[in-house]
């Protein structure tokens, strides 16, 4: 697993390398966000974690051209600047989380895994999570070498909970995602599909928490995320 | 300005002192000159007829060769001596002054006068004050003196009707002056009570310069005043943000390097006598790191509430979902059932403060409520009240010390060593500065604390107003 940082307050990151590299991954640094695009279009990143206040161009700028150059890295953004904006402005610029200083060492560890983990799980027709496998061209399921009967609804929760793996996902986000201009389905279809899917998915380690009254979190059980 | 009044110069009081008391002193000096001029001429009308009685009584002298003689009838004298209100007393002397006619009292004292001289004078006669009018009246070749007295009746009742009639005067013209003068300070200060009062009823946000066409134009030069200062307020507030948000970003890189330095060191293999000690290091660096971020967040609202940044739509339930991501693994890693019961809650606001009263909320929720706890939060808006709650089944707080911890640095009492006692405090701030209401509680079954946020609409406060 490969990381790159990018940080220009040397101490700072030189304690985040260790942090991560402590967890087993490889972690790269940069101090500037210039040549950050060309290096992950070039190179292969599980992810980006990138300081907005950077000497040179900014963060947001920095991740708006490698998004612009076609990069799908995910990207965990650092902000020492409190403000609601920044944070809207960096989810809204293609981060995929964001992060206010200063920050728990588990914090950042555990969502950095988080965001590799959904990077991981996509490739270009399948995603995968633990011993789950989901072939998006052939719609087909399967835990281990067991093929899984899901209905139509069934799978198409479980790509939107597979594609936002370790996030809580609200209900109402669910369903605008899987009913077409027709159909009218409630929150409480939702809560039947997610309890199928909830007894199908446990042999393979798979758990869909409950966040009470709000949506579901789809974490695997070893992995801890 | 009048709740200053008892210490600093009242500008009505001295404006009324400087208009009053030169009419204290001018007004009665007027009326006692105009008492004068007018009683003068009266009194002199008094001598006048006093005098015609004198010349007729002279005419009864009568030089024939029997020697002097004073003939008048006793019908005449009756008419003489009758008037309506005073007594008539007359004497006729002749030239060595021998008594020819009249009242011998009347003839003292001796006064020589020429032929046709007259002479008027105060006198006591059958001790009675009157007033005398004395002529030498031609008798043969000598000087003949009539003298006629009247009691002073009726010249005191005319100096009494003078002197009721000025002081009448003064005092209706004193009266109006007074009312006028009332009226005219009043008036005149009308546009500066409305300038204070237009002031006091800003809000400390609002830092428009004042107009200058609704003041007079004595009041232009402290409307400008007020304006630069406004100015150079705002300005300040402006420099104040742009410098917290340096502080910032300047305060927060070495709080995060602390902060993950020492929980490296946690971590990493280390003598077992210094686990302790490094587990120490830790907490206080991760108590530090909040603490700064804390104190920003206070200085950054505290701006915020004082500068003129305009309020925005903010949907507590949107941003409470925003937040839901970021707090829901803190809660799980806490080992705490974070809930949500979401509606629409509009308020106007703003988003940064918002959000962080509510990241206090939640932080202080999933740090007290202890592991297994239960935590909701809520938001609803009905008929114009909007609520935002964030309730937990934890420990709560004695009711005692509920109004305590709303303060800065101050922790309820099952707390201390934790937290920096600044979480409430924000929020109170926050609160304050939406004008919206704080309300501590216990939750549920009077286990537990409820924090309820509460937001009316303008609105509907101006209704209940």
């Amino acid at each position: 697993m490969r990381l790159l940082l990018v940080e220009d307050d040397p101490a700072l990151a030189n304690s985040t390398m260790r942090a991560l590299q402590s967890h087993g991954w490889t972690v790269d640094w940069s101090t500037r966000g210039e040549p950050v695009p060309q290096s992950v279009t070039q190179d292969h990143y599980d992810l980006v974690v990138l300081d907005i206040g950077l000497a040179g161009i900014d963060g947001f700028e920095t991740l708006r051209r490698m998004r612009a150059k076609g990069s799908n890295t995910p990207v965990l953004m650092l902000t020492a600047r409190d403000a609601v904006e920044d944070r809207v402005r960096g989810l809204e610029g293609g981060a995929d989380d964001y992060m206010i200083k200063p920050f728990a060492v588990a914090e950042l560890v555990a969502r950095a895994r988080v965001l590799t983990r959904r990077a991981q799980a996509r490739t270009d027709d399948a995603l995968t999570l633990g011993n789950l496998r989901m072939d998006l061209s052939a719609r087909r399921v399967f835990v281990g070498e067991q093929a899984l009967e899901l209905s139509a609804r069934e799978w198409s929760v479980l790509e939107y909970l597979l594609g936002r793996v370790g996030k809580v996902v609200a209900k109402e986000q669910i369903l605008q995602s899987i009913t077409g201009w027709d159909d009218a389905l409630s929150e409480n279809a939702i809560e039947v599909y997610v309890s199928r899917l909830r007894a199908k998915l446990e042999p393979a380690g798979l758990r869909i928490r409950t966040v009470r009254g709000f949506g579901y979190l789809l974490e695997s059980v070893e992995g801890g995320t | 300005m009048s709740a200053a009044s008892g210490a600093s110069p009242s500008l009505r009081r001295s404006l009324l002192l400087w208009l009053l008391w030169p009419l204290l002193l001018i007004a009665p000096a007027a009326a006692g000159l105009q008492y004068v001029l007018a009683l003068k001429p009266a009194l002199r009308a008094f001598d006048h007829s006093l005098g015609a009685t004198v010349i007729s009584i002279g005419n009864f002298v009568r030089t024939s060769p029997q020697g002097l003689q004073f003939e008048m009838s006793a019908q005449t004298e009756r008419s003489i001596r009758t008037n309506q209100t005073d007594a008539v007393f007359y004497v006729v002397t002749g030239p060595q002054r021998e008594l020819l006619a009249g009242d011998p009292p009347l003839a003292e004292p001796p006064i020589s006068l020429a032929a046709q001289e007259w002479h008027f004078y105060d006198a006591r006669v059958f001790e009675q004050a009157v007033r005398v009018a004395a002529l030498g009246v031609v008798c043969g070749d000598a000087v003949c003196q009539v003298r006629v007295a009247q009691t002073t009746g009726a010249r005191e009742a005319l100096r009494n009707d003078m002197l009721a009639g000025t002081a009448l005067s003064l005092l209706l013209l004193t009266a109006a002056l007074v009312v006028a003068a009332l009226v005219a300070t009043s008036r005149g200060l009308l546009p500066m009570h409305r300038l204070s009062r237009q002031l006091g009823s800003r809000s400390l946000a609002d830092l428009r310069p004042l107009a200058a066409s609704e003041v007079p134009r004595e009041a232009i030069t402290v409307v400008g005043a007020v304006n630069r200062l406004f100015e150079r307020v705002d300005a300040g507030s402006a420099a104040q943000q742009a410098f917290l948000a340096d502080a910032a970003h300047q305060l927060r890189t070495p709080l995060a390097t602390l902060q993950t330095e020492a929980e490296l060191a946690v971590m990493q293999p280390h003598p077992p006598e210094l686990s302790a000690t490094l587990h120490r290091i830790s907490a206080a660096a991760t108590r530090a790191a909040r603490l700064g971020s804390q104190l920003l967040s206070l200085a950054r609202s505290d701006a915020i509430a004082r500068s003129a940044t305009p309020t925005e739509a903010v949907d507590l339930k949107h941003l409470t979902s925003l937040a839901a991501n970021e707090w829901v693994p803190r809660a799980l890693a806490a080992q705490i059932d974070l809930g949500f019961e979401l509606q629409s809650a509009a308020v106007n606001g703003n988003a940064f403060l918002l959000q962080e009263m509510l990241d206090n909320l939640l932080h202080n929720a999933l740090t007290y409520a202890g592991a297994g706890a239960q935590v909701t939060v809520r938001t609803n808006s009905t008929r114009g009240v909007t609520r935002l709650e964030v309730e937990d089944n934890g420990p709560g707080i004695a009711p005692e010390d509920r109004e305590r911890v709303l303060q800065r640095f101050q922790r309820g009492a099952q707390n201390l060593g934790r937290g920096s006692g600044l979480g409430l405090a924000i929020v109170s701030d926050v609160v304050k500065a939406h004008g919206a209401r704080l309300l501590l509680k216990e939750g549920a079954d009077g286990k537990g604390l409820l924090v309820r946020v509460t937001f009316e609409s303008a609105a509907r406060r101006q209704n209940t107003a």
